[in-house]
């Protein structure tokens, strides 16, 4: 447990992952510090959720080394009784209702009763609980994904399009519970695609042809901006 | 410290198999397959099987002699439990028309002169024609002519002999030289349904169980939430322990309605002690069970297992040598056979069942489920780690 404590919380080192023989990472470095909330930036495909379920210990990756609060993967994987993730597609078990995934989750990630009825009540899902989930609303989903990924109080969250296509609503309870969470001291790494969601990070890592480059939000911004702009020269170019 | 730990272990390994028996009971196509289906089936074979023997086989016999002695024949042939005379058509060109429809299944045609040769001493024959496109009937048919007309036989030489001029105990002393004693043992009225009725029944639940068991893991893995017991960081093997535990559970809960009509609605022959049995049935649901989840590491999707599960499930019964022998088979198969826990099953069954075979004498049964389980664990173990990597 002496390995969970030191820093930095993330620590990545010329990372390849290659699935179906084609190489979709290629030699990524990357540090996350203790309190850093890094957001991971992309189109489709770029490989954001490839990185983010490496660093979740959910993969396996081709070379490198990757270091979660001290635990060098794959083999030891402690460090996820401080973790929690939420997918990009939707992974609650899909046979049992919301309390019982709940309930469920908690058991497998040892949290006390207390835990679920607090992240019951913080995420507002006391009318859902018999609901099964598969019936449940986009935003109401992932409020129920995130409490599970809370019910174990990690000190590290994973979040691949947490807040992508849902209700106004949901998103502000969101948004407002990562902002507490961040401000206890929380580390946070956020998968996303829109690009309105940057200023909310202290650093963004752009994922593009395998590769990644670390910027401040301010320079994906200019990036983007400058990105959109060539394009829609291009495309003026093409119609003339 | 270590009593809240282990408090804790106990609470998830129980809220995985609450869940395990829930998603079981929610499945309503599964609930009825697993539960009415083997209950189902033993209650229609023993109804099927509820007259325990062949008998009243359609029969049909063509008198070309109409004497006293082919009239005597037919009244013993009559007189067999197996055969029904329904028919006495005229002539063998009838007999050979009703046989073709269907409507007799055993044909006897008793010659011209039958009851002169008899009288005179002479050999003479009858034909029996038998439908061999139904085994069962030919079978049955066959061995109850022989029957007949041996004692027919007999009883005609020893008369003859007596006209000879010798006394009745002598002629009958000369003429059965040697008796032949034929005694049944463990099932002494060779009843179809003593044999049959369990076995179907036990074939179809563990059919189903195998079917169950198939979707063991790739149920789990293959589908979009096993990233939250990957993520939680709780060990897939201790995942996997409590969920096989509900299942072995389920299984030995859904035999005893099958063995409870069995033993003691329909009142099969059990000759070994009730704990004996289910101890059997424990080490083979333990064997089918890591079969299963064999089947369910090795194939990429939960369809392509269940289909896994069925191809080896369904013949296996065939396979096993209960309906027909494994000595009659052809070597490879016979050998191969063995591979089946089906076939270390319903053959220790029908030992314990119809002869109480102590513990001593099915040692080699229970040692051969139990090496299969052993195996089909450790591939499923070995599979599923390196699907992981």
């Amino acid at each position: 447990m002496d390995a969970i404590e030191t820093n930095p919380m993330i620590r990545v080192e010329d990372l390849q992952q290659v699935i179906s023989r084609q190489v979709v990472l290629d030699r990524i470095n990357l540090t996350v510090e203790r309190g850093e909330c890094l957001g991971i930036f992309g189109t489709r495909g770029s490989g954001k959720t490839s990185l983010l379920h490496i660093l979740a210990g959910i993969d396996r990756f081709y070379s490198g080394s990757v270091e979660v609060m001290g635990c060098k993967l794959p083999r030891q994987q402690e460090f996820k009784k401080k973790m929690g993730l939420l997918t990009q597609k939707q992974s609650l078990f899909r046979d049992l209702r919301t309390g019982e995934n709940i309930d469920f989750i908690a058991g497998l990630k040892g949290a006390a009763k207390q835990d679920m009825e607090e992240v019951v009540e913080e995420y507002e899902l006391q009318d859902y609980l018999k609901e099964p989930v598969s019936r449940l609303d986009a935003g109401v989903y992932q409020r129920v994904s995130l409490a599970c990924a809370m019910l174990n109080r990690p000190e590290l969250l994973i979040l691949d399009e947490a807040i992508k296509d849902i209700d106004i609503y949901s998103r502000c309870l969101i948004v407002n519970k990562l902002t507490e969470f961040k401000g206890q001291g929380g580390t946070l790494l956020c998968g996303f695609s829109n690009i309105e969601f940057c200023p909310q990070m202290d650093r963004v890592g752009w994922l593009e042809d395998r590769k990644m480059s670390l910027m401040s939000p301010t320079q994906v911004q200019e990036k983007w901006e400058r990105l959109v702009s060539d394009a829609g020269h291009k495309m003026g170019t093409a119609n003339a | 410290m270590q009593a809240i730990r282990w408090a804790q272990q106990m609470r998830n390994y129980l809220i995985i198999m609450r869940r395990e028996f829930y998603y079981m009971w929610q499945d309503r196509v599964l609930r009825y397959v697993l539960i009415i289906g083997p209950v189902l089936a033993i209650l229609f074979f023993s109804y099927l099987y509820s007259f325990q023997n062949v008998t009243d086989i359609p029969s049909a016999v063509v008198d070309l002699d109409h004497s006293a002695q082919s009239r005597e024949l037919i009244r013993q042939l009559s007189n067999a439990e197996n055969l029904k005379i329904e028919n006495y058509p005229e002539t063998y060109k009838e007999l050979e028309s009703l046989i073709d429809q269907g409507i007799a299944a055993v044909g006897i045609v008793i010659p011209e002169n039958y009851g002169q040769d008899i009288m005179s001493g002479k050999q003479t024959r009858i034909l029996g024609i038998i439908d061999g496109s139904n085994m069962i009937y030919a079978t049955n048919a066959s061995s109850t002519l022989i029957q007949v007309t041996g004692m027919i036989s007999a009883e005609t030489g020893i008369k003859t002999m007596v006209g000879m001029g010798m006394n009745l105990q002598e002629a009958t002393e000369a003429y059965q030289a040697i008796e032949f004693k034929e005694e049944a043992w463990y099932n002494p009225t060779l009843n179809y349904a003593y044999f049959l009725i369990l076995a179907l029944a036990l074939n179809m639940w563990q059919q189903c169980c195998v079917m169950a068991a198939a979707v063991n893991i790739i149920g789990e893995t293959g589908v979009k939430s096993w990233p939250q017991v990957k993520a939680s960081g709780f060990s897939k093997w201790k995942f996997f322990l409590p969920k096989s535990l509900m299942h072995l559970i389920i299984f030995m809960a859904l035999v005893l309605p099958i063995y409870y009509i069995g033993f003691v609605l329909v009142k099969l022959p059990l000759c070994c002690s009730f704990g004996s049995l289910m101890g059997f049935t424990l080490v083979f649901a333990l064997a089918i069970h890591s079969m299963g989840t064999m089947m369910s590491s090795l194939t990429n999707n939960a369809v392509d297992s269940t289909r896994f599960g069925m191809i080896v499930a369904l013949p296996s019964f065939i396979l096993c040598g209960y309906t027909w022998p494994l000595e009659s088979m052809p070597a490879v198969i016979s050998k191969a056979a063995w591979i089946l826990p089906q076939t270390w099953f319903f053959q220790g069954f029908n030992h314990m069942t119809f002869k109480g075979a102590e513990f001593h004498a099915m040692k080699g049964y229970y040692l051969g489920l139990l090496i299969i389980t052993v195996v089909c664990y450790a591939v499923s173990m070995m599979a599923t780690a390196r699907s992981e990597r």
